[in-house]
């Protein structure tokens, strides 16, 4: 069963044109952590390199790529969690780097802190010598396209952006049986400056503990945080239910409680994982025992081998 | 309004905590002084009828007032002399919340936190974005030298030249007086409330537990409301409001709750702190493992309050 990892998209309503994007986005991440695993490297390794991919991949609301806040600008925030030690670092509205994650796992190695936002973790990144790069650099046609769109007055941004773009993550076991946890996103289509949701903050964008395992969550930030969704899924599975049950009754609860939207990825120590959303649709794939599942929307399951091209 | 008053006697509560550490004899009495102010101004608007909510900013922006706190004015300095301030604020009824990071010279953190809440469709603000807000709702900035005490910045310049932004072992005599409330109101609602300036030294833009959800403070009037105190990374690392809120869903305490909490904190991460709980049927607690904690909490009239462990002093407040 081990190892293993999951990786997620985002949640929510994609547009038909960009679903081969995520799907092949979300194959390819979760083939480039299972590689990690698959060469003795840590669940921290292969969670980092997943979302690095897809932070790398314009197609996604993280790294470049990412949501524009109401000025216009890229502001990112990253999260990562070690299961064995309960580590975790997270940066918050950070800007002008290519990958959030990677500065998120330097504050948890690197500092006696477990977040820095704005201006502080642009310092620390220049300190740990990562290249500031031009915001320009991160801004897709799509994501300008949205945001002026939702510029406009009668625009409902929480509504059309439900989803359109979605946070990304990743966890995974090693074959030690440590979990791990990673979380990436440009947050909220046309945010107000300096909004931070839920990805930074740990127990809502995600969490990771050996004794139950480690969650990565996307969706309505601000109803993931109500809840704290990640820490909610594995207070169920301490309980005794498995990743996927756990996963579907938090999910409901969020929905009925605070009529929020989301998704996830969860996986236990011993391997056994589930990605489950309560919106329309989660770009998602894991990979374990050299095959690789992906899905994208509700019901689907499909499988190859992970050596086959997607 | 009768409904209320009689109801009132048998639940209102509110509980404020001034900080989990190891506080020095010379600050013992201005912090017993000040929570006991701060939980006797939550009193008065329970007993007028008022929201939990209401009431736990109330007792919040008392103790961000009192400079022996370090929250709001006495705030802690990060690594370049700097106040950043970090607060959140919590409904129990509909988990709305509002909190700010990184907010500089802001004289209420919880009350623009409540903004947040209300005035926003976001729960979290931070920085430049946190302080643009506040202006734009008419709020005014406080220049430092006002915020800062004569005694914070002594201590930061003795310790800007022997440890910049870390802390290399969890160690009880560094300052953690974060400030916190919960209430529980005569309609049965919870809040929570939590406020400071983060640690000394800190490294510019560090955020610590107090303004994240889960960790700093979580309400619901399901099951109650909590606020934390003590070493933020250690508390985060637990989420150890929604811990303690986890042990009162399946049916334990809240002292039992807030004790085994504590404990895992302390056996898992190394980390000691404090916390202050209150259920809807209005039972509440205080509890620390690191040396001190200044706490106090008004229950059917009486004022409750304590610094050292197992210190439970009272006083009789007249009607």
């Amino acid at each position: 069963m081990l190892p293993v990892v999951v990786v997620h998209g985002g949640a929510g309503h994609i547009p038909k044109e960009r679903a081969q994007n995520s799907t092949s986005g979300v194959s390819a991440a979760a083939r480039a952590g299972y590689i990690v695993l698959k060469g003795g490297g840590s669940s921290m390794d292969a969670v980092v390199e997943a979302v690095t991919q897809l932070e790398n991949n314009p197609s996604f609301n993280a790294g470049c790529g990412s949501v524009l806040n109401v000025k216009g600008e890229v502001e990112m925030d990253a999260f990562v969690m070690d299961g064995k030690t309960l580590a975790t670092g997270a940066v918050s509205a950070v800007r002008d780097i290519a990958n959030p994650t990677q500065l998120a796992r330097l504050v948890m190695d690197k500092t006696s802190h477990a977040c820095l936002t704005a201006e502080g973790a642009k310092q620390f990144a220049r300190s740990m010598g990562i290249p500031e790069v031009p915001m320009e650099s991160l801004i897709t046609e799509y994501s300008r396209m949205r945001w002026r769109k939702n510029i406009a007055p009668d625009a409902n941004p929480v509504e059309c952006q439900m989803g359109k773009m979605g946070t990304v993550g990743a966890v995974a076991v090693d074959s030690e049986g440590v979990v791990a946890c990673a979380t990436s996103t440009g947050g909220m289509l046309n945010k107000m400056e300096g909004r931070v949701g839920d990805t930074p903050c740990i127990g809502c964008g995600g969490y990771a503990d050996n004794n139950s395992g480690a969650v990565s969550t996307t969706g309505h930030g601000e109803a993931i945080m109500k809840v704290v969704l990640a820490r909610l899924i594995l207070f169920y599975m301490e309980q005794g239910q498995s990743a996927e049950a756990a996963s579907d009754s938090a999910l409901a609860y969020m929905k009925s409680r605070v009529d929020g939207l989301g998704g996830v990825v969860t996986v236990d120590p011993r391997g056994n994982w589930a990605a489950r959303f309560s919106s329309r649709q989660m770009a998602w794939a894991a990979a374990q025992k050299d095959t690789l599942h992906y899905g994208l929307y509700t019901g689907e399951h499909f499988t190859q081998s992970i050596d086959e091209p997607h | 309004m009768s409904l209320c008053n009689r109801n009132l006697k048998m639940s209102a509560v509110v509980v404020v905590h001034g900080g989990a550490w190891a506080i020095p004899d010379d600050l013992a009495k201005a912090s017993v002084d000040g929570v006991k102010a701060a939980a006797c101004e939550g009193h008065s608007v329970l007993k007028r009828g008022g929201s939990a909510l209401d009431a736990v900013e109330a007792a919040v922006r008392a103790l961000e007032d009192n400079t022996v706190f370090n929250a709001g004015h006495g705030g802690t300095l990060n690594t370049e002399g700097e106040v950043e301030l970090d607060a959140i604020i919590m409904d129990g009824r509909t988990l709305g919340n509002g909190a700010v990071s990184s907010a500089k010279n802001i004289a209420h953190p919880v009350t623009l936190a409540r903004a947040v809440m209300e005035k926003t469709s976001h729960c979290m603000l931070t920085s430049r974005g946190a302080n643009q807000f506040a202006e734009s709702i008419g709020m005014a900035t406080v220049p430092t030298e006002t915020m800062v005490t004569e005694y914070e910045r002594k201590e930061w310049e003795k310790h800007k030249n022997y440890v910049t932004g870390v802390m290399e072992d969890f160690n009880a005599q560094w300052a953690h007086d974060t400030v916190g409330a919960v209430a529980v109101d005569c309609s049965g609602n919870v809040a929570c409330a939590t406020s400071t300036g983060g640690i000394r030294n800190k490294m510019v833009g560090r955020v610590g537990d107090s303004p994240i959800i889960g960790s700093g403070g979580y309400a619901d009037n399901l099951s109650g409301a909590v606020s934390c105190t003590g070493h933020g990374e250690s508390i985060l690392k637990v989420t150890l409001a929604r811990l303690i809120i986890s042990h009162i869903e399946q049916g334990k305490s809240v002292a039992d709750s807030s004790q085994l909490s504590l404990q895992y904190m302390g056996n898992r991460v190394h980390g000691a702190g404090g916390a202050i709980v209150v259920s809807p049927s209005g039972q509440w607690a205080a509890t620390f493992t690191t040396e001190r904690m200044a706490w106090a909490a008004v229950d059917h009239d009486v004022l409750w309050f304590g610094l050292d462990p197992n210190q439970r002093s009272k006083e009789q407040l007249s009607n």
